[in-house]
């Protein structure tokens, strides 16, 4: 019995291969080209990276003769991966040396924040994303950069932990012990005191008092400050990127509904800041951002380089966006924009509740391709002298004991560029192949 | 009375005219305002630096040189024909990039489809590693690459054997042609050879579609436009020559030279951008219904005829725009090459004209200007394109 398992999948494999890599003289050809391309390839990254990889050295020299030479006297090729070993905070990090515990902290809690999104069946999914847009940059403002806080800042950055805790609590509740934070509080508690319709101000004005007890309990609590020039690497990559991510989506939304407004001058406005800013390279807007926004400002109010970037990848991430809502808006049929009114929604209603849920789910994959875009040009900021994960990546071959080396950094900034993008990707696909199927 | 008056404040309020009037007003004004604040903001801040304005910088001299220029120029010249050498540089790795761009997308994109498993799978791979890793940092990738392993003047490589091209870490040298008089006339002899090749082609169409008979015209082409030009050339008494470098001390003297970071680009943005390219071809190919395949083949036409005939010409009509949107990242990716250093309008124009002469906003307004008239010139050529096509449909 086993005997005939095996030999028919010997025999389906055989079948497989003679169908899909020999089945014409052509075929066969190309097939064994690549067959040799993808060992030579393949086996060529393995031995110079892995067999032949050095980890532990103190220079470069010290690689070369650890590696030595073949009996031909040909140097042997390896990675020298203690370069990059101690390069590696570098290029995560940048120059953020002490306290990169907050930095950990920072994206762990995003992560916690971001989770419920993923997991299917949690409710408020929407109130959870925004919160995370709306709220989250104070908390991690704080963190990432420490000092002393205004009352307001203190206000924002308590109103965010107890909006977190509130999320989790409820959702973990909900999936784990089926209680509902919110439920409960709506249901067991507001609504003893409260008519029904005012529940959501309630709860606002609770987490309001909340936060500003908690802010007055956190008073004698603070961080460190760290100069905003501090944060390099692979962070400062995240945070250009977040920035244009979280700006870029609601700002394009507002930009397109603008475009495709009847308003004549709304929309020419538009139309014209759209395709201005579209028809340009980023590192144009970049470079105008850090030779134009001082001279655009009043006297005296000065800009650090990150605060001059970081508007420029937004207003530049927001234009794309908005070409690729308007796009989604234009594939909704007119019947929906005439129901909507026909029911009596108004124009922002009928935006929110009916049009733009079905445009936004419907370019969902060229959100997120705009999205993967974005994190790639983000590492544009390195033309400009920030020190993202590219200029750290670039330093590394400059710096003195391991003079030359490029090869293992840019590996490495490619693999991590690779995996998060990849991912990205494929994610978008997934969701597209559920939403798809959704609607049929 | 005061209770009318509130109803027709509200008509008022909720009047749809009043309120388009309103909101445009509103926000016109804001936008007004802005651009009024920022204008006087600049222009304290430009007192202020004593700042001059104006156009007329494009006349003053700059004292700059630069590593790569089509026309003629010297440390010395205006700022105006920096600006000419910038825009032709930028042009010039534009096309490059855009023809690279196209070749190698069209084959990986058929490669992504071809039915041997092992080829679609490394097309793939091909498309997923390039698509998802930074543009820059391949471009300084293959940048350190060419530097790493391109020798010096004197170990040129000898790029096909010809004694002709040379490669080495100063950059590409070639022949350059020089004209003596006489040249004209077989600048004549192409031109009447073009307008005959185009008179042959449609005289075989018009014979074709009379008679069916097929004159062998792409032989016929090729020969006319292969042999017009030689014989003016000896008829003129040979007027145009060849100029090969030739290693002078430590370096190539004569012929025409590319620096690295051009060869890069042209590299660096050709691969980059052939993944998107290949995804387009693949779902261009792909929107063609099977059917149009089997009715092609079963009428009679083989393979090669039927997928340039039938399957090409509809699967271009998906592929055109999005192609020419990729050109249109091409020109504003090599806006890049200031990251390798290669003198093109942003390194040249946007950035070391700007710190030598301080003329910020005309010279990026000017930029501006460039990458806005390319962007529409190109998608007016796609407007056109697309009433083209869409004429023929149905």
């Amino acid at each position: 019995m086993n005997q005939v398992a095996t030999s028919s999948i010997a025999v389906r494999s055989a079948r497989w291969a003679r169908e899909n890599l020999f089945s014409s003289w052509i075929n066969t050809i190309l097939s064994i080209v690549c067959i040799v391309l993808i060992y030579n390839v393949v086996w060529g990254i393995f031995s110079w990276a892995v067999l032949n990889g050095v980890w532990e050295a103190k220079d470069r020299r010290e690689c070369f003769a650890i590696l030595g030479k073949d009996e031909n006297g040909i140097p042997i090729l390896g990675a020298c991966w203690a370069g990059v070993r101690v390069w590696f905070n570098n290029i995560m990090f940048g120059r953020y040396k002490d306290g990169q515990w907050r930095v950990i902290l920072g994206f762990l809690i995003l992560i916690v924040w971001l989770i419920p999104l993923w997991v299917p069946g949690v409710k408020r999914k929407f109130l959870i994303a925004a919160g995370a847009i709306g709220l989250y940059p104070f908390l991690g403002a704080y963190l990432f950069l420490g000092g002393e806080r205004s009352w307001f800042m203190s206000f924002m950055v308590s109103l965010t932990i107890i909006n977190l805790v509130y999320n989790t609590t409820d959702w973990v509740g909900d999936k784990v012990f089926r209680v509902s934070l919110a439920d409960t509080l709506r249901w067991k508690l507001v609504d003893r005191i409260i008519p029904e319709k005012q529940h959501t101000y309630a709860l606002m004005a609770l987490f309001a008092v909340l936060a500003v007890i908690v802010g007055y309990l956190m008073r004698g609590w603070g961080l460190d400050h760290v100069a905003s020039v501090r944060i390099g690497g692979f962070f400062l990559t995240l945070v250009i990127s977040g920035f244009g991510i979280t700006v870029g989506l609601p700002a394009g939304i507002i930009l397109a509904l603008g475009r495709r407004s009847r308003l004549p001058i709304i929309k020419a406005l538009t139309v014209t800041f759209i395709e201005v800013f579209r028809s340009v390279p980023l590192i144009t807007i970049l470079f105008m951002a850090t030779a134009m926004f001082p001279l655009f400002m009043p006297e005296g109010f000065e800009l650090n380089k990150l605060a001059q970037v970081i508007p420029a990848v937004c207003l530049f991430s927001a234009c794309y966006m908005a070409e690729v809502v308007r796009s989604g808006l234009q594939a909704i049929p007119k019947g929906q924009y005439e129901a909507a009114s026909s029911i009596g929604l108004g124009y922002w209603q009928s935006m929110g509740l009916v049009v733009m849920p079905q445009a936004l789910k419907f370019m969902i994959p060229n959100i997120v391709g705009n999205f993967i875009g974005l994190f790639k040009d983000t590492t544009l900021v390195f033309i400009v002298g920030m020190f993202d994960i590219l200029a750290m990546t670039r330093a590394m071959s400059n710096d003195v004991p391991w003079r030359g080396e490029f090869h293992e950094p840019f590996l490495l900034t490619a693999v991590i560029f690779f995996v998060c993008c990849f991912t990205m990707s494929r994610y978008s696909q997934r969701l597209e192949r559920k939403l798809g199927g959704e609607q049929q | 009375m005061p209770f009318c008056t509130a109803i027709s404040m509200l008509n008022l309020i909720y009047n749809e005219k009043i309120r388009a009037v309103f909101f445009q007003v509103l926000t016109f004004s804001l936008v007004a305002w802005g651009v009024f604040y920022l204008y006087t903001n600049t222009n304290e801040n430009m007192t202020a630096r004593d700042m001059k304005t104006g156009f007329d910088f494009l006349w003053i001299t700059a004292g700059f040189d630069t590593d790569f220029h089509m026309i003629d120029y010297k440390a010395g010249d205006t700022y105006g024909r920096v600006y000419l050498v910038a825009i032709l540089n930028s042009l010039l790795v534009a096309c490059l990039g855009i023809i690279g761009t196209t070749v190698l997308g069209f084959f990986v994109g058929i490669l992504r489809l071809s039915s041997n498993w092992l080829v679609a799978k490394v097309a793939a791979a091909y498309v997923e590693i390039l698509r998802n890793t930074p543009l820059l940092l391949q471009i300084i990738y293959w940048y350190l690459l060419l530097l790493a392993f391109l020798p010096k003047p004197k170990k040129s490589f000898d790029v096909f054997y010809l004694d002709i091209f040379f490669l080495n870490n100063r950059g590409f040298y070639g022949p350059s042609a020089f004209f003596d008089s006489g040249s004209g006339l077989v600048a004549a002899g192409i031109v009447i050879a073009m307008i005959a090749v185009v008179v042959l082609f449609r005289h075989a169409r018009k014979v074709q579609d009379l008679t069916g008979r097929i004159i062998p015209k792409y032989a016929w082409g090729l020969g006319i436009i292969v042999v017009v030009p030689v014989v003016a050339y000896f008829i003129a008494g040979q007027p145009i020559g060849w100029e090969v470098p030739i290693l002078k001390g430590f370096n190539l003297r004569g012929g025409w030279r590319v620096p690295p970071a051009f060869i890069t680009l042209v590299i660096a943005l050709s691969v980059y951008h052939s993944a998107y390219m290949a995804e387009s071809v693949r779902a261009g190919i792909l929107s063609v219904s099977k059917g149009q395949t089997e009715a092609a083949l079963s009428i009679g036409l083989n393979r090669g005829l039927a997928l340039r005939l039938v399957i090409i010409p509809q699967a271009m009509r998906a592929i055109v725009p999005t192609m020419i949107s990729h050109w249109m990242n091409v020109v504003k990716n090599s806006s890049l090459a200031v990251a390798v250093g290669y003198s093109e309008i942003t390194a040249l124009f946007m950035q070391t004209s700007l710190n030598q002469s301080g003329y910020a906003i005309e010279i990026v307004a000017l930029t501006m200007l460039f990458y806005g008239s390319v962007s529409l010139t190109i998608s007016a050529f796609l407007n056109i394109y697309n009433k083209n096509v869409q004429l023929v449909e149905r």
